[in-house]
């Protein structure tokens, strides 16, 4: 199979965006990757194919077959475009089949954009959007959300392994620290821990969601879009900079009700698919300097951590209290400040992971650099839990 | 009163909720219907009070329980002060109004 | 203003009200938010921070600062009786405004709630701050209440389960009216209303003339 790299890469500022369309969003982000890797739209722009991943375009904006009118609005014709969904893991998803297309022959380069306009509806709207993944008759008719799943599943895991409330608010805080330095994060105010957990007016203040989450264990709702260009590592010299390698892609799916899994405190979809992407890179959790793993609820952050392999399971939380996951400690996690306080638009998750990834191998993290990193993992989480994407890249030696 | 069913594959005897097309044990995609009732012991529970368009209520409560036979459900929870472990029953009512008809499901007392 | 017995004749008769005692809360950033009540004089400030939200359709500011601003000018005027007005203020700008008045010693009408600065639950707190005047300092018994927007009836009849009282006439009409009564005030204070008092003195002196906000995040372009 050909090798696969990253030569462009571009992110919008994640948050509201005030004017504009959602193909605007998409192509700010688009012609950012274009830029970057050298690439000019028009009469030979070389682009084979282009993915566009979004959870929400139809169902909020009203808007089907984008990637055709993104094509179009971006002078790329007569690219082949396909709009991939697989609701928040729609951006790995689609930077998985861009390498497809492009290790099985058929495609040279390949545009992989991500996006979400969210805050066209209210929050409650919004809500009722994302709880669409879970299973229509034994969830989403009883008013379950994403937000209440990660509630059952947090009481169990405190249950379980001794996760306090007090942890949760440790790694949240760590990722807004993390966004302060990331110019295209939503969220840049930090907060405090003691005055989100201890402070008498904390509970008020940090009020519960879905208890035992609080409002700063979970993510924002925003706007945003990004993208990557793919092309063969073989055809790669005629782009600006060097290629970042994909090296391991793994994905599993696990059953779609909640209730039904195996086991109530795993993620074993995680599990299985860091394994898979682990087994194609020919690398261990050892070798893997930083990641991005998806915490749209900080409780996913902690787990996920240990279901990737960096630490036992049980004990992700204490490695969290212990600074493991901060930039500069054992496994940076989230430099990016995550999705807590980047922000989440569903469909740009995916890919906005993976440009965090890229600048942390090329070197370009600034203020949030990972000293010397060559390998980076991202955990791409679908539904809650049933489907879930990793992609490992690793920098080239020259 | 409405009931809720559990699918039993005809072939290998396997319970399903919700339903399944193809058992999850053997190869079979009969299934026949069988009451899913009576009592059960509580898995998980949460309290959410960010709830979707249509529910207009400040909070409502969520649990996840299994029954006697072995299946894992979710569904709505009435319970002032809910313990992991504890056994509570099965109800079936209205979980959620529609626009022309409602949806019944599942709510633990 | 000449104060002549026309004058005086236009002017509602003014029942001594118990002066609001302002109150901070830690915020999650760990800023402080004051709140406090204003004085009459201090509302031609205020409305300066008001105007430039009354053309502003998304989230219905622009009726509600509309209606803020004539409520405002009523109370500046002398033509409103018994109502008073808080604000919240962090590091001396202003970032929000309630408002509302006394029906009479048994009964309050809660105005209008505005939140300049989004996303720090500022309006939650200044909202309960107004519920706190009404029915812990003021003595009432119960407050009449309806809402502009999904937001504010999600936050207020919702959250706080109000009594839905329609046959009632709520001053700003319209809308069904609901009601915060003293027994539902006692069920949701805990987890709803935040803040400790007293006050220091150097908090109090960074309020006591409040900046007006530069820009606002609802009008994007704007500066003062």
């Amino acid at each position: 199979m050909r090798e696969v790299g990253i030569v462009g890469i571009g992110h919008t500022k994640f948050g509201k965006m005030s004017g504009g369309t959602f193909t605007d969003l998409l192509s700010m982000a688009a012609t950012a990757a274009l830029d970057d890797a050298g690439v000019k739209t028009g009469i030979g722009h070389g682009i084979d194919q282009v993915f566009v991943s979004t959870m929400g375009a139809g169902i909020l904006n009203k808007q089907s077959g984008i990637a055709s009118a993104l094509v179009d609005y971006l002078n790329l014709r007569p690219a082949m475009a396909e709009t991939i969904e697989n609701g928040p893991a729609s951006g790995a998803s689609a930077i998985k089949l861009g390498y497809m297309a492009i290790a099985s022959g058929m495609c040279d380069s390949v545009l992989v954009v991500g996006g979400e306009m969210m805050r066209v509806v209210s929050g409650w709207e919004g809500t009722d959007f994302v709880a669409t993944m879970l299973h229509p008759e034994a969830e989403y008719n009883y008013g379950l959300t994403l937000p209440a799943f990660a509630g059952l599943f947090t009481k169990l895991c405190m249950e379980k392994y001794g996760i306090t409330e007090k942890d949760l608010s440790i790694v949240a805080v760590k990722n807004h620290e993390n966004a302060v330095h990331n110019p295209v994060a939503h969220i840049h105010v930090v907060p405090d821990l003691y005055c989100i957990t201890e402070d008498e007016d904390a509970h008020i203040m940090n009020p519960y969601v879905a208890e035992p989450l609080r409002m700063y264990h979970c993510c924002p709702v925003s706007d945003g879009a990004a993208a990557v260009l793919l092309c063969a590592m073989d055809k790669a010299d005629k782009y600006t900079k060097k290629p970042v390698k994909i090296a391991g892609i793994g994905q599993a799916t696990d059953t779609h009700s909640v209730a039904e899994r195996e086991v109530p405190t795993d993620l074993l979809a995680v599990r299985l698919s860091a394994q898979m992407a682990y087994k194609m890179a020919g690398l261990t959790p050892e070798d893997i300097d930083v990641a991005e793993l998806h915490d749209a609820f900080q409780i996913l952050e902690i787990v996920e951590s240990e279901e990737v392999g960096f630490f036992k399971r049980g004990e992700g939380h204490i490695a969290a209290r212990n600074g493991d996951t901060k930039i500069g400690g054992k496994i940076p996690i989230n430099t990016s400040g995550g999705l807590k306080a980047k922000g989440h638009p569903l469909g740009a998750t995916g890919v906005s992971q993976v440009v965090e990834i890229v600048k942390q191998l090329r070197g370009e993290a600034t203020g949030r650099q990972v000293e010397g990193a060559k390998a980076g993992l991202t955990v791409n989480f679908g539904g809650f839990g049933n489907n879930v994407v990793a992609l490992i890249l690793t920098k080239e030696e020259a | 009163m409405e009931q809720m069913y559990a699918y039993k594959c005809t072939e290998c005897g396997q319970l399903h909720h919700p339903k399944h097309y193809v058992c999850k044990s053997c190869v079979n995609r009969k299934f026949e219907e069988v009451p899913l009732e009576g009592e059960v012991t509580l898995v998980t529970y949460t309290k959410v009070y960010n709830l979707p368009e249509g529910y207009m209520k400040p909070y409502l409560g969520f649990g996840v329980v299994k029954f006697e036979n072995g299946l894992v459900v979710s569904g709505q929870l009435e319970v002032e002060n809910p313990e992991i472990g504890m056994k509570l029953m099965s109800t079936v009512g209205v979980v959620k109004e529609g626009i022309g008809k409602d949806y019944y499901g599942f709510i633990f007392k | 203003m000449i104060v002549d017995k026309m004058e005086q004749s236009l002017r509602p008769v003014e029942t001594p009200m118990v002066p609001y005692p302002p109150k901070y809360i830690t915020m999650a950033t760990g800023e402080k938010l004051v709140i406090r009540q204003i004085a009459r004089e201090e509302v031609p400030h205020i409305l300066e921070a008001v105007k430039p939200l009354m053309t502003v359709e998304a989230d219905f500011y622009d009726i509600v600062a509309s209606r803020i601003y004539s409520e405002l000018l009523g109370y500046y005027r002398f033509r409103v009786k018994d109502e008073y007005c808080l604000i919240g203020t962090i590091g001396g700008v202003l970032v929000g405004i309630v408002n509302g008045r006394m029906v009479d010693d048994k009964v309050g009408m809660s105005y209008h709630t505005m939140t300049l600065k989004q996303g720090l639950r500022i309006g939650a707190q200044l909202f309960a701050a107004k519920m706190e005047y009404h029915l812990d300092f003021l003595n009432q018994e119960e407050v009449l209440i309806v809402a502009e927007s999904p937001n504010g009836f999600k936050r207020w009849m919702i959250e706080y389960e109000l009594e839905s009282r329609p046959e009632t006439w709520h001053e700003l009409g319209g809308v069904p009216t609901y009601v915060l009564t003293k027994a539902l005030w006692e069920k949701h204070k805990a987890t709803k209303l935040g803040g400790r008092r007293p006050v220091s003195e150097e908090l109090l002196k960074t309020c006591e003339n409040p900046t007006l906000p530069e820009t606002y995040a609802q009008i994007p372009g704007y500066k003062r």
